[in-house]
Order: C-alpha cells, then structure tokens, then sequence
C-alpha cells in the first residue's frame, strides 16, 4: 500500500506546485477561486498522505529535484489545459490506491478520484473542451 | 430442519409411502440431512453484488436516449454520457460473467416523467452512490472498475449543471 499512497502524495505535490503557476493565468474572480480553491484540497490530501506514510513508518519520498511543464503554460488556455491534466492525473494516482485499501479507506481514496475527476471536467467545461468527461476517470489513457 | 422436512415432503411422496406411515418423519429429517434429495431445486445463486451498477448503467443509457429523441438539440452534449453508461455496462457483464441484452433491440422502460436534464442529474447522483457503495465492498481486483464508474457518475452530474 506505502507504494501507491507515495505515488498519489507525489500527484498530491504535483498538483500544488503546478497550481502555483495556474492561478496568474486566469480570469481573477471565479476562476481564480476555483484554481485557491483547488489548491487548498490538495494541500489538504498531501498533509494527510504525510500523517499516513509516516504512521506506515514509510521512508520518505524522494522529491523530484523540480517539476517540468508538459507544455509552456503562458496563458489561460494552457493554464486550464494542465489544470485538466494536473487533475486527471492525480485522478489516476488515487485509482490505484483503491484495489489496496478496504473500507473507509478505500472510500477516502474514492472520494479523491471522483474529486478530481469533477475538477477536471469544471476546468474542461471552463476551457470549452469537449467531451467533459472520460468513460473511465482515473484509467491511464494510454 | 422441520421446515426442510415439510418443503421437501412434495419430492418425497414416494419415499413417504415406501416407509409407511410410522417412521416418516424421522425418515424424511435423516435423509433431508444426509442431502439424498437431490432432486429439490438447487436454490438460484445470490446476484452478483455489481448487478445494481450494471442495471443501472443501463437504465441511464436508456433514459439519455429518451431524452435526446425528445430534445435533439442536447444530442451533442449527451450522447458521450449515454455512451460511457454502455461502455461501464460492458465492462461490468465481462467481471460478472453476463451477457447484456443486444444492443438497440434492448426493451427500454418506459419513459416517466423525469426524463429532463435535471431528472438525468437526480439519476447520476443516485447511481453515483450505489457505485461508492459497491466499490467499499468490492473484490479488490473490482475496485478500481467500479471507482472508475463511480467517479464517471459524478462528472456526468456536474457536466449536467
């Protein structure tokens, strides 16, 4: 389990350094909220995965020396298009964790997946992306 | 037991009369419990605990199509969440080991009176939670299916706003 609660505290950390750059690129006012508020959930999971890993006597992570951008993110068209991939894939890191955890557990990781799925298809939906949703939220794509 | 013995009394008609009348209970509860009736039905094995998701699934498909024959100009927007619904169905016949009813010939329910937007949206939150609450209980090698779906139900919802 220490594995793939590490792999979505990597995605949780992804997430959070990505939104820092997300937010200057939107509209101020409701997008930007959405973007605070995003990050501010994210934040929330990444300290709860460390209580838990730590409790789990897990090693520590190791941190990625620095994050690369999948694409320059220069305005607010790309900012949501790795809004929707920030999310998508923190989507898929909590997926994994469900086959390993039972119970509340497995329903606290659930809970992680469908909420950023919904933040995905809300960034989609403000970028005029279509269709809004995946069939399958969480399942590598590729 | 005695209950066993009176339902199984019919299959042992000829039996009954075989022993004669003085030593049929007794008769009946020793072979009733050395399982010697082997021709009571077998009892039909329990649904497979991911049967509410499948039925589900294919009652949203439905009620999507209803709802875009009736309001084609939603067609574009609905048609992924009606497809995605088959997909989930798909899926959930191959780990349960079903076949789903063919296609298009598929008897659809009737339609009621929430065939609307608002109504799909109801309908996703509820699915939505039979889904959750089938992943808690599900065999881990079904979690993540199910999570998946779960998760696809409240997207749909929130495409639906």
């Amino acid at each position: 389990m220490n594995e793939q609660l590490a792999g979505a505290l990597a995605a949780e950390e992804a997430a959070i350094w990505a939104y820092g750059l997300i937010g200057v690129h939107l509209r101020e006012g409701a997008e930007q909220d959405q973007a605070h508020a995003a990050e501010d959930v994210h934040r929330v999971r990444r300290d709860d995965l460390v209580v838990r890993l730590g409790t789990l006597k897990a090693s520590t992570p190791p941190v990625p020396a620095g994050y690369e951008l999948p694409f320059p993110v220069e305005d607010r068209a790309s900012a949501l298009k790795l809004a929707v991939q920030i999310e998508d894939g923190v989507a898929q890191a909590w997926r994994v964790v469900l086959p390993v955890t039972e119970g509340a557990q497995r329903v606290d990781a659930l809970s992680a997946l469908t909420d950023s799925a919904v933040r995905a298809t809300k960034w989609r939906k403000l970028a005029q992306i279509t269709p809004l949703t995946l069939t399958f939220p969480g399942r590598p794509t590729t | 037991m005695l209950t066993g013995a009176v339902r199984m009394s019919d299959s042992g008609h000829t039996r009954r009369r075989a022993l004669g009348a003085g030593g049929v209970l007794v008769g009946l509860v020793t072979l009733g419990g050395c399982g010697l009736f082997g021709d009571d039905p077998e009892p039909a094995p329990a649904p497979d605990p991911l049967q509410p998701v499948l039925d589900e699934a294919l009652a949203l498909a439905s009620a999507y199509d209803r709802v875009i024959l009736t309001q084609q100009t939603l067609s574009a927007r609905l048609t992924p969440l009606a497809q995605a619904h088959r997909a989930h169905a798909t899926e959930l016949a191959k780990v349960i080991g079903t076949t789903l009813p063919s296609g298009s010939a598929a008897p659809s329910a009737p339609g009621t009176a929430d065939d609307t937007v608002a109504g799909l949206r109801k309908a996703e939150l509820a699915a939505q939670k039979t889904a959750v609450a089938a992943c808690k209980t599900a065999a881990a090698g079904r979690a993540a299916l199910v999570g998946s779906i779960a998760a696809a139900r409240a997207t749909h919802a929130e495409a639906l706003r």
